[in-house]
């Protein structure tokens, strides 16, 4: 790690020691996008199985069942929520809309992404 | 010890060119209600003549004693003892981050200075100018016929903050954004607008805010980039109906 | 002149882009989960219920529309991590060549995918 800004020093991003809370929500962001990337291009091609037939694609909807998926798919919906709520407020910032209370804007938002993430857990697990 | 007398361990960083990184301890009496600043002195004159750092008015005017105390921006003429240690503890000091080492404690903030002149920061502006637009209320005598200097103190902590300038050296960081946001205030002058507006301007902020955290004058850096890209927004908006006004 | 010597406004357009894109994916994307798990009947759990769902014109549609600014916004969002970065010119030519022929390949593939399933469940 250097002390002047090199490419290097790109691990430092995702240490949240003495900073502050926009921190946590650049780290959020950051890590949530690199998710939600990863699974775009992998259900782009997974659902490659629906050309292959029904024995590919039921197939596959059986191995989506086992338990590590769906703790897999979880973490996409809440990557989805944590990333999609941040990002509207990243974007009313930048038209200058809650600029000067968006540390209060982002602990709300959160509060509901965590809601909306455990009905969607109670929904995923406890439900079927 | 008693109540006025802590003993407490600094640790400093201490870089000279072509050595490599160490931290030097030096454990000492302070008063838990002296400054960070005046510690770091008293082990240069009494301890290690070869410490260098920069300090100058004391008194949070020049920004010249910005450094890292325990991993946080701090401006040490105004950070007492007692806010970042407790007696028997230790306190870690480091030069402010994203900036190159010149020595020790002391950072190469050369590029940011010239930044500032191109974006034609001006350090006095009208009482009304010179706070945060959303405060005027609060500072402002009637007449507005004085002026004083900005608030910003052009202390570089901004710069240490922002996880952007971790990794780029080319991005002009939030102090040369809120100077030009600052200046784009004063003078309307559109060509400021153009400057900023490119990848190594506004838009490679990621609203982590760090720097409205760390800012010890109340500039508010935020908020500065996000009014650029607002009136950025605006003024594009502006050009295209005006490029395709209709023709009287 | 220290501020930065690049091309100016190539930074808004971009932006806005992906700004608006990621807006419009969470439109997109809450009528895509409804619409595809809970209204579907099954839930799309089988290959028959995909191919019978996509029988309906909107679906394919409002799928390709989706594709499109998911991968848009996918895309444009990795490029401005590897901006921080700080890549040479050289390296973001590259970058800007290679996100744009994978974001044209994902487009391309995710829209044949989908006229083909719909095309498989009409009986072609």
């Amino acid at each position: 790690m250097k002390n002047e800004p090199d490419s290097t020093n790109f691990l430092r991003w995702f240490d949240p020691r003495n900073r502050n809370l926009g921190t946590l929500a650049f780290i959020l962001n950051r890590i949530t996008a690199l998710g939600l990337t990863l699974y775009l291009f992998l259900h782009l091609i997974v659902l490659g199985t629906l050309a292959r037939g029904p024995e590919a694609y039921d197939g596959f909807i059986k191995l989506a069942k086992t338990p590590v998926i769906l703790f897999g798919e979880t973490l996409v919906i809440a990557a989805g929520i944590i990333h999609g709520l941040n990002g509207i407020r990243i974007a009313l910032n930048s038209f200058g809309i809650g600029t000067r209370y968006q540390r209060q804007i982002f602990i709300g938002l959160m509060v509901i992404a965590a809601g909306c993430i455990a009905i969607f857990v109670k929904s995923m697990f406890f439900s079927h | 010890m008693n109540e006025t007398q802590w003993r407490v361990t600094f640790e400093i960083y201490r870089q000279k060119t072509g050595q490599p990184a160490h931290f030097d301890k030096f454990v000492m009496d302070v008063d838990p209600d002296e400054y960070v600043l005046d510690v770091v002195e008293r082990i240069w004159a009494y301890n290690d003549r070869s410490l260098t750092f920069r300090h100058a008015c004391h008194h949070s005017t020049c920004g010249a004693c910005g450094m890292r105390v325990n991993g946080v921006e701090k401006l040490t003429c105004i950070t007492p003892i007692r806010e970042v240690a407790r007696n028997g503890g230790q306190v870690r000091i480091e030069p402010l981050r994203n900036f190159p080492v010149l020595s020790d404690l002391v950072v190469d903030m050369s590029d940011f200075y010239l930044r500032l002149d191109d974006v034609k920061f001006s350090q006095v502006a009208s009482l009304q100018d010179a706070c945060l637009p959303f405060e005027r209320k609060q500072q402002v005598r009637e007449d507005g016929r004085y002026e004083r200097l900005v608030d910003c103190l052009e202390c570089g902590m901004c710069i240490s903050a922002c996880p952007v300038a971790l990794t780029t050296p080319e991005y002009l960081g939030p102090g040369v954004l809120a100077a030009a946001q600052h200046a784009y205030q004063q003078s309307r002058d559109a060509s400021l607008l153009d400057q900023v507006d490119d990848q190594d301007g506004v838009w490679r902020c990621h609203s982590a805010y760090e720097c409205t955290a760390v800012c010890p004058s109340n500039v508010d850096p935020g908020w500065r980039i996000m009014d650029l890209r607002k009136d950025i927004l605006r003024h594009q908006i502006s050009k295209i109906f005006s490029r395709r006004g209709p023709s009287r | 002149m220290y501020t930065s010597s690049k091309k100016p406004q190539e930074g808004t357009f971009l932006w806005l882009l992906k700004i608006v894109a990621g807006l419009l994916i969470i439109i997109i994307l809450g009528i895509h989960f409804y619409v595809n798990h809970l209204v579907a009947p099954g839930g799309l759990l089988s290959y028959s219920d995909v191919l019978a769902y996509y029988q309906n014109p909107i679906i394919p549609i409002m799928e390709i529309i989706f594709l499109v600014f998911v991968v848009t916004h996918a895309l444009l969002g990795l490029r401005s991590i590897v901006l921080d970065l700080n890549p040479s010119q050289v390296v973001l030519r590259w970058i800007n060549i290679g996100f744009g022929l994978i974001g044209v390949f994902a487009i391309a593939y995710g829209t044949w995918l989908v006229l083909f399933v719909a095309a498989k469940g009409s009986g072609a």
